[in-house]
């Protein structure tokens, strides 16, 4: 929807005080800033010069004059009764727009300027003029808005209890706990810590062996070492990997509606565990991720095979792919890209500003169209034009060695074209020696149904008696009307003959027309290959309901006079026969010989260049003032020297990834310490804007921003930073001093309870019961585009049937698996900077009820039973250590097993034993001890 | 400029909604919701110690004229000018070609010419109303419908037009009809979903057509199968997770209370922390839902005469028949906002006579049937019913003997809960390509809907990254010509 700028009060008075219908400088601008764009944006879609709906055109002052079928709609001797007026005011019968009514300040400027005489600018020029979307001054709050500042090198504070710091970042929440009078919480103990990290690094908990080691270890680096081996693991991508993959709302479809597979996404989601895992410097990362495929190669000639998978960032975004107003599905997914660009990178809503500016934050409209164009100048379809969208893929080798392969696939579907002809050919043979029978084809099916046996009836007309049979068949009225035998099932014995014959001869002109048709087609497709690069033109498809008697008789596969497959031999010819052998010994060959298919990216390309201009109202039809390619004003003034070529792309990367940039640093650190506190040092991650919050340690923040660069944009290190703080290891318990003077915790006075997402919750007990699957990367999809509207196939692959991790379990957009529904994944398609946390009744049920939940339960508890080894209090203390991670409390240990053994006494059949551990350990699953994390 | 460092910088809208939480009789928490309903002017629940449970009925903002939605949805777009939007130009003019420029369609061949209807019309009821002899069970009960045939919509394709008919928006992901319903109303019973689709589509737009989007994941629709499946493959569980496949309720309720003798534990170890008390309620709340909500999916008690009264006792219409008495049953326990859903069947690019015979003897009688049905238990009166497809079909010929998509100008019907029966709104152009009369946008739809159930749509808001949206975006208008 589009809205109007608002307009000046003041400027209303001034021109209705001016003299009626003389135009003065500011009519002509109140026209043009107001009325022009109010016609344009809510009217001209039907008031056109081509459409002219009601007789009326709205997008010119001689359509405007003349007005409508019922006359002017402006009524200049008597404004207030104006037609213009009334239809929109809505309480007349006929309500204009159509698609809403105008905003109050719109049906103001209408009424002002239809007062005041309606004057329009008359000269033709003026139409061409679109009103210039205002580079405004920013105000001083607005400039000196605390994310836009440079980062600056803090103080290290002083604090009183020096004892506790063990890292700079100690200083920072200690010394602001002290002035508020509150004490840090104290040191977690070291099973509790080690779950908390081992969930924190990996998405997964501690092993047994991992718990006592860990607390059998007294040395003083013992914690480091855990750090440092968490870290080293694989399990360590897949769960950072999963952090990034909200933000950049990675799937494996388009959404929206057609929900096509992205056949390739999940090379990048390989690539971004990958990155993860080889602590990738981060400003390489996102400059892989937005200009990959541009960045240079060791080897000429070669592809940068990583850096194209990268941008697969851009390229896996929802999209409207069966949108037919082609510009807007483009416009949709450049302004889907620019959005996930900026909430992950800057932490701002750029997008906000695509109709109008920002409402909130100092960016302009112009901003927007600025880096719209750089969008707009990659390449993110294959063919945006066609009725569905076709999707771009792109090869991951030389275009040398793809160009051989598709040649060779050329050679495949040649071949199959000539399989084609032949056929073709025959069949129409076939047809036409039918043809002339049709008549006594339909009339003997007349005789036979009256009672007569096919095979007599055959014999006697001299007619095909498998082929009498299917039209006696086919003649026989059905479940389904068929108006196009009514004529015939109608006639009287009289007409028969007549109506026969008027029945085989519209036959024959279709069939004619029909085969003309295919004969062209085949002539076409012999010029297409000769020609070489031009792609042989579609086969004609018939159209059944131009004619359903011909179609049902001819192309149907039981039609009377379609040919079976098997009767081919009988009347194909001998050369066709031989020609046809042939083709399919040389199709065989073709299919050994074919090379393998070259791996394939889903990624962008450069596309050509755009030279973008702002759209009034975000309305993509009216095009307004040029928006060259910078970057916002807020951040980099106007004296900016715009891209020359190409996209901008790789500027747009530098720019980011500059180590004064204000944003991109703070933005990235502030998602680390959420990944390890639940929440930033600014709470809403992907929005450092106006609207968002403000740090809550802003010190803190720029320190860890400042380290982070210092490190060579390690995230690893900032791992380690963070995690062997003193903040990092608090317990989770609160004092009620802490709870009455922050029940928010926003000062950190103790660890933040929370709850398992819902990968470390289902793949943490995959792995409590040993059944998980640590396989890693490929995919588990296959195929490409869509499936049947109502198949199954187009539900997400079921997590509980599969034991890989989650990460790797494709996710189609349009209808993700229950279980993410339940637990709060997100929706896959809008940027996800921070998971709600829901606490609702359906996801108790998935833990009491379902059979992957009992199936974990069941395993762990025959793994328990079957360690002859064990009694049943230590089998009751490795159950606590495989679930819960410690070590029961003897009181713990007694509930259990007395739950064990009165339970049992309500199984009365031999398993009793196993079900009754089985239920044991699925409390354990359920437990709030085992779903939170302290 | 900034402060150097806040103060304890706090929300007071989470303080609050703690102290809700820790005061809640009940504790189904769902953090961060009371101070959305706050701003909703929905907090009267509140005050009632339920301010935290998201699915606790709740006031509107003024008296609702309908309590409760059935949405019978027809996938595919069924012809408006075969059914309730008779037209005497296109039998006039049959076969000559389209007089007007033709809108953007979904066809990208020229179109083919006017196309006369395929059924007579006949005048239904005391109201006259005509409808076509595709649906005679319909027009027998025309009286009590309001029929709109001057619905407009912005989506040629019916990916965008199911997400807008359903969201608002084709473009955006946002939250579906229901779970604005839901959100504003909570539900009338606490162990049952509050929204539920019966076997929905999966195409064009999928479960994003009945997701809360940013709202909180109770408000999402609960899916009962869905319209590839048939109904013996999910009646035994038709929520997912309900059933336990192997122990004895009373089994289960023993685990249940070791559960929670473990969790009391745990939380006495752990201070200050309401969530932990929450999710104890949840599974008691989670364990009476799998007691108590199988029976409202027993259809089959239903009696002999209902059964027959639906055309449960015909093959033919036995489908859905099945849903709209699930529809009606859980209507009666008091769930919010119910679609039932008649697959992607209705897209008749070509064949529409045969198609659309075929589609009408699956639906027309188990409507019908619905509407009898809620009439006679004096349920009409506050339950809305609605009956759409995505658009309708254009005038002009496509395939030589199908419609192409058309959302320009087509018929809905809707009946009981306020409304005007027996009422005609709006009116297509002669051929009944555009609508000139009345036209009532989707979004407008949508505002008259919220209406009904006691909503400003203005002020039915959710704040989400940084800025409050609404089911009708910055637009519509309530069709207040329609409502009794």
């Amino acid at each position: 929807m589009t809205r109007l700028v608002s307009f000046s009060f003041a400027l209303v008075v001034v021109l209705l005080s001016a003299p009626l219908f003389a135009q003065t400088a500011s009519q002509v601008e109140f026209f043009e800033k107001n009325i022009r764009p109010l016609f344009a944006n809510n009217c001209q879609v039907c008031h056109n010069p081509q459409m002219k709906t009601g007789g009326l055109d709205l997008s010119t002052s001689e359509g405007f004059m003349h007005g409508g079928a019922s006359g002017p709609v402006v009524d200049k001797t008597n404004p207030v009764e104006s037609r213009l007026l009334k239809v929109t005011s809505y309480d007349e019968r006929i309500k204009m727009p159509p698609t809403g009514k105008l905003s109050q300040e719109a049906l103001d400027a209408l009424r002002a300027w239809v007062e005041f005489g309606a004057p329009w600018p008359g000269a033709r020029q003026a139409a061409e003029k679109r009103p210039e979307p205002a580079t405004r001054e920013f105000s001083e709050e607005e400039r000196n808005f605390w994310a836009f500042q440079p980062m600056k090198e803090p103080e290290l504070p002083r604090v009183g209890n020096e004892a506790w710091v063990q890292s700079p970042i100690d200083r920072f929440i200690l010394s602001i706990l002290e002035e508020e009078g509150l004490e840090p919480a104290p040191p977690a103990d070291k099973a509790t810590l080690l779950r908390r990290a081992s969930y924190d690094l990996t998405g997964l908990p501690p092993t047994e062996q991992e718990i006592i080691s860990f607390i059998e270890d007294d040395s003083e680096d013992a914690f480091d070492k855990v750090v440092d081996s968490l870290l080293a693991s694989k399990r360590y991508g897949e769960k950072w990997g999963r952090h990034w993959l909200d933000v950049a709302r990675y799937a494996d479809s388009t959404g929206n509606d057609e929900d096509h597979r992205y056949p390739y996404a999940w090379r990048y989601r390989d690539y971004v565990i990958q990155a993860f895992n080889d602590d990738m410097p981060y400003d390489q990362f996102i400059r892989e991720q937005i200009a990959g495929d541009l960045l240079p190669v060791n080897q000429p000639g070669q592809v940068n095979r990583r850096g194209t998978i990268a941008t697969g960032f851009l390229a896996l975004g929802p999209k409207a792919i069966a949108q037919q107003d082609k510009k807007k599905m483009l416009y949709d997914v450049y302004d889907e890209q620019l959005d996930v660009v900026s909430k992950a990178f800057l932490g701002l809503t750029i997008t906000c500003a695509r109709c109008h500016d920002h409402k909130f934050d100092p960016i302009l409209t112009k901003d927007y169209y600025s880096l719209i164009g750089m969008f707009a100048s990659t390449r993110s379809f294959k063919d945006p034009t066609t009725h569905v969208a076709k999707l771009l893929y792109t090869p991951l080798v030389p275009e040398e060695e793809y160009a051989a392969y598709t040649a060779h696939q050329d050679k495949i579907d040649d071949n199959k074209i000539a399989i084609t002809n032949v056929v073709d050919e025959q069949l129409e043979g076939y047809s036409n020696s039918l043809s002339p029978k049709l008549a006594d084809y339909m009339l003997a099916a007349r005789k036979a149904k009256d009672g007569a046996s096919v095979d007599d009836v055959a014999k006697t007309n001299g007619l095909d008696a498998k082929i009498l049979g299917r039209w006696v068949e086919y003649l026989k009225p059905g479940a389904v009307p068929q108006p196009h035998l009514t004529e015939w099932r109608g006639a009287s014995a009289d007409d028969l003959e007549e109506i026969a014959q008027s029945y085989q001869q519209r036959y024959r002109e279709r069939l004619d027309e029909w085969h003309a048709r295919l004969a062209k087609w085949r002539a076409s497709v012999a010029r297409s290959l000769k020609a070489k690069n031009m792609p042989p033109p579609m086969k004609p498809r018939f159209v059944p309901g131009e004619d359903r008697f011909f179609h049902e008789v001819s192309l149907v596969k039981e039609g009377p006079f379609a040919l079976d497959e098997e009767d081919r031999e009988k009347v194909f010819s001998r050369e066709a026969r031989d020609k046809l052998a042939e083709l399919k010994a040389q199709e065989k060959k073709l299919k050994e010989t074919m090379p393998p298919e070259p791996d394939m990216a889903c990624a962008v390309q450069e596309g050509e260049t755009v030279d973008q201009k702002v759209f009034v109202r975000g309305d993509h039809g009216s095009p307004g003032v040029d928006a060259p390619k910078v970057f916002p004003v807020i951040l980099e003034g106007h004296d900016q020297q715009p891209v020359a070529t190409g996209s901008g792309r790789l500027e747009l990367a530098d720019w980011l990834t500059r180590r004064d940039h204000p944003l991109t640093a703070r933005v990235m650190a502030n998602r680390i310490w959420q990944g390890h506190f639940g929440q930033g040092i600014v709470r809403t991650p992907s929005n450092l804007g106006k609207m968002g919050e403000r740090p809550t340690h802003p010190d803190l923040l720029d320190y860890l921003a400042l380290r982070f660069i210092d490190s060579g944009w390690s995230i690893k290190q900032m791992h380690r930073t963070i995690m062997l703080s003193s903040t990092y290891r608090m317990s989770s318990t609160v004092s009620d001093k802490q709870n009455a003077a922050d029940p928010q915790n926003r000062l950190l006075s103790h660890f933040q309870r929370r709850r398992l997402a819902v990968e470390e919750m289902r793949d943490g007990l995959l792995a409590i019961d040993g059944s998980i699957d640590l396989t890693m990367g490929g995919t588990l999809q296959t195929g490409f585009g869509t499936d049947r509207e109502n198949s199954n196939k187009r539900l997400s692959m079921n997590p509980d049937e599969i034991n890989r991790r989650l990460i790797y379990i494709p996710l189609r957009r349009a209808n993700l698996a229950p279980l993410l529904n339940l637990f709060d994944f997100g929706d896959a398609t809008t940027p996800l900077g921070k998971r709600p946390v829901t606490n609702v009744a359906p996801q108790a049920l998935f833990l009491m009820n379902s059979e992957f939940v009992a199936a974990r339960a069941r395993n762990l508890a025959s793994e328990l039973l079957n360690d002859d080894a064990e009694d049943d209090p230590r089998r009751m203390k490795r159950a606590y250590l495989a679930t819960l991670n410690r070590v029961p409390a003897p009181d713990e240990i007694d509930a259990g097993l007395s739950y064990v053994s009165r339970i049992q006494q309500r199984f009365d059949d031999t398993t009793a034993d196993i079900d009754a551990w089985m239920s044991l350990c699925r409390v354990l699953m359920a437990s709030n001890d085992f779903i939170y994390v302290d | 400029m900034e402060p150097k460092r806040p103060k304890i910088p706090s929300n007071p809208r989470v303080t609050s909604r703690r102290a809700m939480l820790r005061d809640a009789a009940c504790g189904f928490g769902y953090l961060g919701l009371a101070g959305a309903l706050a701003d909703a002017g929905l907090l009267r629940a509140a005050a009632d110690g339920m301010g935290a449970r998201p699915l606790a009925p709740r006031e509107p903002h003024f008296t609702p004229k309908a309590k409760q939605v059935i949405f019978l949805f027809m996938h595919g777009g069924p012809s408006s000018v075969d059914t309730f939007d008779p037209k005497e130009r296109l039998i006039r003019d049959a076969g000559k070609p389209l007089p007007i420029k033709r809108p953007l369609a979904f066809d990208d061949q020229p179109p083919g010419p006017l196309m006369k209807p395929f059924w007579k019309f006949r005048q239904g009821g005391e109201s006259g109303i005509p409808v076509s002899d595709l649906f005679p069970h319909m027009r027998s009960v025309v009286d009590d419908l309001t029929v709109i045939r001057s619905m407009v919509g912005e989506g040629v394709d019916h990916g965008a037009a199911l997400l807008q008919t359903f969201t608002g928006s084709s473009t955006f992901t946002r939250p579906s009809m229901g779970s604005w319903a839901v959100y504003g109303l909570g539900t009338e019973n606490q162990d049952l979903p509050g929204y539920i689709t019966i076997k929905p589509a999966l195409s064009h737009g999928g479960a994003k057509n009945w997701s809360s989007a940013f709202l909180p994941g109770a408000f999402q629709g609960t899916a009962i199968g869905h319209s590839g499946l048939k109904i013996e493959e999910f009646k035994d569980e038709p929520i997912e997770y309900l059933v336990h496949k192997s122990f004895s309720q009373e089994q289960q309720r023993y685990e249940l209370d070791m559960l929670q003798n473990i969790n009391r534990r745990h939380a006495e170890l752990r201070k200050h922390d309401p969530e932990l008390e929450a999710r104890i309620q949840a599974f008691e709340l989670a364990f009476r839902m799998q007691v108590k909500a199988p029976e409202a999916f027993e259809v089959e008690r239903e009696s002999d005469a209902t059964k027959k009264l639906y055309g449960y006792d015909r093959e033919v219409t036995k489908d859905f028949a099945w849903q709209c008495m699930l529809a009606r049953r859980l209507a009666e326990r008091g769930v919010r906002y119910i679609q039932c859903t008649h697959s992607y069947k209705w897209d008749q690019h070509s064949d529409l006579f045969r198609k659309h015979t075929q589609n009408a003897a699956e639906v027309d009688k188990p409507i019908a049937g619905l509407i009898k049905d809620l009439k006679s238990r004096g349920m009409l009166d506050d339950t809305l019913v609605i009956w759409a497809g995505e658009f309708g079909r254009t005038p002009v010929s496509q395939g030589g003997d199908g419609r192409d998509h058309n959302p320009y100008g087509y018929t809905i019907w809707m009946a009981g809960g306020g409304l005007k029966p027996g009422f005609v709104y709006g009116a297509t152009d002669e051929i009944g390509y555009h609508a000139v009369e009345d036209r009532i946008h989707i979004h407008d739809f949508h505002a008259t809907v919220l209406h009904l159930l006691g909503f400003d749509h203005e002020k039915l808001t959710y704040h989400y990254s940084g800025r409050d949206f609404r089911l009708t975006d910055v637009a519509g208008v309530v069709a207040k010509k329609i409502i009794a």
